[in-house]
């Protein structure tokens, strides 16, 4: 299986489970807000030694697509987490040079982006994303 | 300040804002009519007949919109081959007035609008749009050249369009400017690590490049390079909670101890480094080969470097007087109908879309360029990329041969229903098909091999059902333009 498709499958798994509660949350709403869409809004976000930079610090509510791009030398992932640390998503280990999407519905809050390998959170490689109404 | 106060406060402000606002309008329309007069001089002198017109053909203005640009349009051809050399020279080199705009459809990935920032490949197209749509592509090429000449590879995007931006503006201004700029460029100087340099630690990194790839080559010795990163030391990376970085120079992390750089002696600082190297006599010839190279195929003679090296200096070292005495060099023009330049994959990929009037309308020219070998802002190293007949590898060939597939599938050069019926001649079929991509330079020998393609296509139809096969004759048109996008006299210029 390839990193990709690893990746693919964990997200699927992730946003699986908040996807739906998104829907029963939106079926609950009424079909008038369910036939509402939601945008879609693209994060680029670098990891390198030992930082982690997100390409905007807050996005509309509705699905995010985390673009990783790992400029450093060594292996990185990407793990969302809520502030309370209730993990909603991570990439696998992403190798040096390569890139992967990483894709969920967040609703209003803050998000903690993080890479969890060894102690590189602890190192600086953390940072925070702003999801408004 | 009380009620009152404030009260009479706005009453002045109310009063006096006609005045003003007059005054600002007078100021608006005076500047508006300078810009007209100025807009109405340079078109007339663009319509003037050259006095040097004579001899200067379509086949001229072809090789020079290729060598300056992403090529040349059949109207551009015809109308700057009638206007004569000087004057094709001046738009080429200037630019129209006003400045670059970009005309045409704005490029759509899948139906959304580019992102280059946040989007994975949007930095790529959003460069190659501005190849495709540019009034002012000599702007973009330079850019391309300095992107290249001072490659910097592995940052984070933000970092790579601002220098993208940096590069565009100083493209064809001062050389000395463009390098007080390259120094203190962020994405410059965490690559080369000039960032953190300090004068505990001094980096050599940077100092080295500056000599060995910037502007020297040879000429300088290793105690050059240290005695420079203590002269470049200073610059500390300022990592902000977001995970975003600022660059500040600190006098604290600077060594300003007597150096001794390049035979001259003093307690030298980032600039004083910066005018040492280009006053180098070995930096114009340096800067000059490699300019020429980028144009022309064939090396410079002796003569041509020290003339184009005294034009350089003539003009305090701005680079816009040097590429014009390059690009109306005769060497330039040799052979206009065996062309011995290889197109690099940006050209190659921006020049087949622009050319034939096509558009990005899918993500696909991100990831061709990433095959044939030459992603923009991912150079391989600071040296850049190799050029010229590197660029021809099996792999890329075949990339390109999947451009050809884009553009006849999604440009302009598309085949229509109904457009290209199976009656059609060879000759006409072959011609119909050169003038759907732009009517680029055939060698008869290829052309003779797609006539022939043309005459044999229909060989197992019966000829009765032939008037009846136009899904067919679209066939061999979609099948002429696509490898006439994709020929051998196609990937050169």
């Amino acid at each position: 299986m390839t990193e990709a498709m690893v990746v693919w499958r964990r997200t699927v798994l992730a946003g699986g489970v908040l996807g739906a509660l998104l829907l029963a949350a939106l079926v609950a709403a009424g079909p008038a807000d369910a036939r509402r869409q939601l945008p879609t809004t693209s994060v680029g976000v670098g990891a390198r030694e030992y930082r982690l930079a997100a390409y905007r610090t807050s996005v509309p509510r509705g699905t995010v697509r985390f673009n990783l791009a790992n400029y450093g030398e060594d292996g990185h992932d990407l793990v969302v987490r809520t502030l309370g640390g209730h993990e909603l998503a991570r990439t696998g280990e992403v190798r040096a040079g390569r890139r992967v999407t990483l894709q969920l519905p967040l609703a209003p809050g803050t998000y903690r982006l993080i890479c969890d390998l060894a102690d590189h959170e602890a190192r600086g490689m953390r940072t925070t994303l702003k999801v408004t109404r | 300040m009380s009620a009152v106060g404030v009260a009479e406060a706005a009453q002045a402000v109310v009063a006096d804002e006609p005045v003003a606002e007059a005054a600002r309008r007078r100021r608006r329309a005076r500047r508006a009519a300078r810009r007209r007069h100025g807009r109405r001089q340079a078109h007339r002198r663009a319509r003037q007949p050259s006095a040097g017109s004579a001899g200067w053909t379509e086949a001229h203005v072809r090789r020079l919109f290729w060598r300056a640009g992403f090529g040349a349009t059949p109207v551009e051809a015809r109308r700057w081959a009638k206007r004569g050399k000087t004057a094709t020279l001046d738009f080429v080199v200037n630019g129209p007035p006003g400045g670059a705009q970009l005309r045409g459809l704005e490029p759509r990935v899948d139906g959304r609008t580019l992102d280059p920032l946040n989007e994975w490949g949007d930095n790529v197209l959003w460069w190659l749009d501005r190849m495709v749509r540019t009034t002012y592509p000599l702007q973009e090429k330079m850019t391309l050249f300095w992107h290249d000449h001072f490659a910097t590879s592995d940052q984070d995007t933000p970092m790579m369009l601002a220098q993208n931006r940096m590069l565009r503006r100083r493209a064809l201004g001062s050389f000395r400017d463009l390098l007080g700029d390259v120094t203190r460029d962020p994405a410059m100087q965490l690559f080369l690590s000039l960032a953190g340099s300090t004068k505990d630690a001094p980096n050599e990194n940077f100092a080295r490049e500056l000599m060995e790839l910037f502007t020297l080559g040879t000429g300088y010795s290793e105690r050059d390079v240290r005695e420079a990163a203590r002269a470049l030391t200073g610059f500390i990376a300022d990592w902000h909670d977001n995970g975003t970085v600022t660059i500040q120079y600190e006098a604290d992390e600077h060594d300003d101890g007597v150096k001794t750089l390049l035979g001259r002696r003093g307690p030298f600082g980032v600039d004083d480094v910066l005018d040492l190297v280009v006053a180098h006599p070995k930096h114009a010839p340096f800067l000059v080969e490699k300019l020429w190279s980028f144009f022309v195929a064939t090396p410079p003679s002796r003569e041509t470097v020290r003339a184009l090296v005294a034009t350089y200096r003539a003009n305090d070292l701005r680079i816009k007087p040097l590429v014009r005495a390059i690009l109306e060099h005769p060497q330039l023009y040799r052979k206009l109908d065996a062309p011995d330049l290889v197109k690099c994959p940006v050209v190659y990929v921006a020049g087949a879309l622009r050319t034939t009037g096509s558009h990005i309308v899918q993500g696909y020219p991100t990831w061709l360029l990433e095959t044939m070998g030459q992603y923009p802002f991912y150079p391989p190293s600071v040296a850049g990329w190799d050029w010229g007949p590197a660029w021809m590898s099996s792999n890329s060939m075949r990339q390109r041969f999947t451009l050809g597939n884009y553009v006849v599938n999604y440009g302009r050069p598309r085949v229509r229903r109904g457009s290209a019926p199976a009656t059609l001649t060879a000759q006409e079929a072959y011609e119909l098909a050169w003038r759907a991509v732009a009517e680029p330079q055939v060698s008869p020998a290829t052309r003779a091999a797609l006539v022939h393609l043309a005459a044999h296509f229909f060989d197992d139809l019966d000829p009765d059902w032939r008037d009846k096969a136009d899904w067919r004759g679209e066939a061999l048109q979609a099948t002429l333009r696509h490898l006439l996008l994709v020929c051998p006299d196609s990937q050169l210029h």
